[in-house]
């Protein structure tokens, strides 16, 4: 089990792969969303806002998200530090998205291109 | 007589029975879709396996190659693997050798592509041969796969960026489910409006429009100024929609029966009954030396 603050630190960490990445920014231009990352097994809620290309992050939910991602701590931090991508916990079910489908690849998208690179 | 059958995600719409004759030798080759019901898929497979001469997997790749590297789609895999003795193919070998001819011959012998020309393929990691054939003519290419597949607005406009990106992205998409990452069953008879609305100016700007017709089909706007369309697979429906579109010149790689161009899967799966070869003996010059002989063209319709 990871505790908040390793949440906290993977979606830091996930946050700024994502900001020094310059052609991400270029893509997701006219992408603003808003993202909830939410544990199921602790109680550890986190905001991801994409505004013009670049994303910030905050502790807490915010109303009306446009996708939510929802899963146990440890395969939240896992996912956020990239030492595993979401497709095979979303695939096997412990990775839960509320979202349209679009929405949904496009995250999937994301992930893949800011580890690595 | 031979049998080939196409079993098909797509539409059952589409279904069709043609018999035709390849080098001396009678085919009945036959289309089933199954309107993205995978499990079905499954079922009509095992019911056909060792009954007909060769098989096509229709409406989903099994393989995807970016230069030297093959990526395989999951769910494809698995609709192959539980064919145990008749030859079956998705028709990614055909592409890979069949569609790079085409567009050599369209270079060499029609206006049609040249330096410069502006090219819009709306997915290029499902035939790479294609890409490169384009590519290595000067064509001014978009690929369209992030576009598409993924609804980013971000055309891709070299190989080596398609490649980089694909080796980073195709190993775990290829592992989602195939109805999330293409149109498949009864998607095939809609548009998707929004994307149509957003990406129009990738059409609007494009000189020539090329790869998956349901793709193509999918995203394809109103207003279109004599485009010329690259692909195969299409019925006379979609010869109708075409014109409606705007689209001038319609372009298919493989052959027409009966007023339809059939899907790669169906004809690599006939090459295969001809050559009478297990499929991962097949070569690239195999095909290429068959295709000569049958003077596989493609073939040119004014809209």
């Amino acid at each position: 089990m990871a505790t908040h603050e390793e949440i906290t630190e993977s979606l830091t960490v996930f946050t700024d792969g994502y900001n020094k990445n310059g052609r991400l920014k270029i893509m997701n231009r006219d992408w603003d969303r808003v993202v909830v990352v939410q544990a199921t097994d602790i109680d550890s809620l986190h905001t991801l806002t994409l505004v013009d290309g670049v994303v910030s992050l905050k502790e807490g939910a915010a109303g009306n998200p446009d996708l939510t991602v929802i899963s146990d701590s440890e395969t939240l931090a896992d996912i956020f530090y990239g030492d595993i991508t979401p497709t095979e916990p979303y695939n096997n079910g412990t990775l839960r998205i509320i979202g349209t489908e679009d929405d949904i690849i496009r995250l999937d998208f994301i992930s893949l291109m800011i580890w690595g690179e | 007589m031979k049998r080939v059958v196409s079993v098909s995600l797509g539409s059952a719409r589409r279904d069709h029975k043609v018999l035709v004759e390849l080098l001396g030798e009678q085919f009945e080759i036959a289309r089933r879709g199954t309107d993205g019901d995978f499990d079905r898929a499954m079922e009509l497979l095992k019911e056909i396996d060792g009954k007909v001469d060769a098989i096509g997997l229709g409406g989903i790749d099994v393989y995807l190659f970016v230069r030297q590297k093959r990526f395989a789609i999951r769910d494809g895999l698995r609709l192959l693997e539980s064919v145990k003795i008749t030859p079956v193919v998705d028709g990614s070998g055909l592409k890979n050798t069949l569609e790079r001819e085409v567009v050599r011959i369209l270079a060499k012998e029609t206006g049609l592509l040249k330096k410069g020309t502006r090219v819009l393929m709306v997915s290029s990691v499902d035939r790479f041969g294609m890409a490169e054939a384009l590519t290595e003519i000067g064509c001014d290419v978009t690929f369209g796969d992030l576009i598409f597949t993924a609804g980013i607005p971000y055309p891709i406009k070299t190989v080596d960026e398609l490649e980089e990106l694909a080796n980073r992205i195709l190993p775990e998409i290829a592992k989602m489910p195939f109805q999330m990452i293409y149109p498949t069953g009864k998607k095939q008879e809609s548009q998707d409006e929004a994307k149509v609305q957003k990406f129009a100016g990738f059409y609007h700007d494009a000189e020539v429009i090329a790869g998956d017709f349901h793709l193509i089909r999918r995203f394809m706007p109103p207003g279109l100024k004599g485009q010329a369309i690259l692909t195969n697979t299409t019925t006379p429906e979609d010869i109708e929609f075409l014109k409606e579109k705007g689209a001038g010149i319609l372009v298919t790689t493989t052959p027409e029966y009966e007023g339809r161009s059939f899907g790669t899967n169906v004809m690599e799966a006939a090459l295969i009954a001809v050559l009478g070869k297990p499929w991962p003996e097949v070569s690239p010059g195999d095909y290429l030396e068959l295709l000569e002989r049958l003077n596989f063209r493609p073939r040119l319709l004014n809209l």
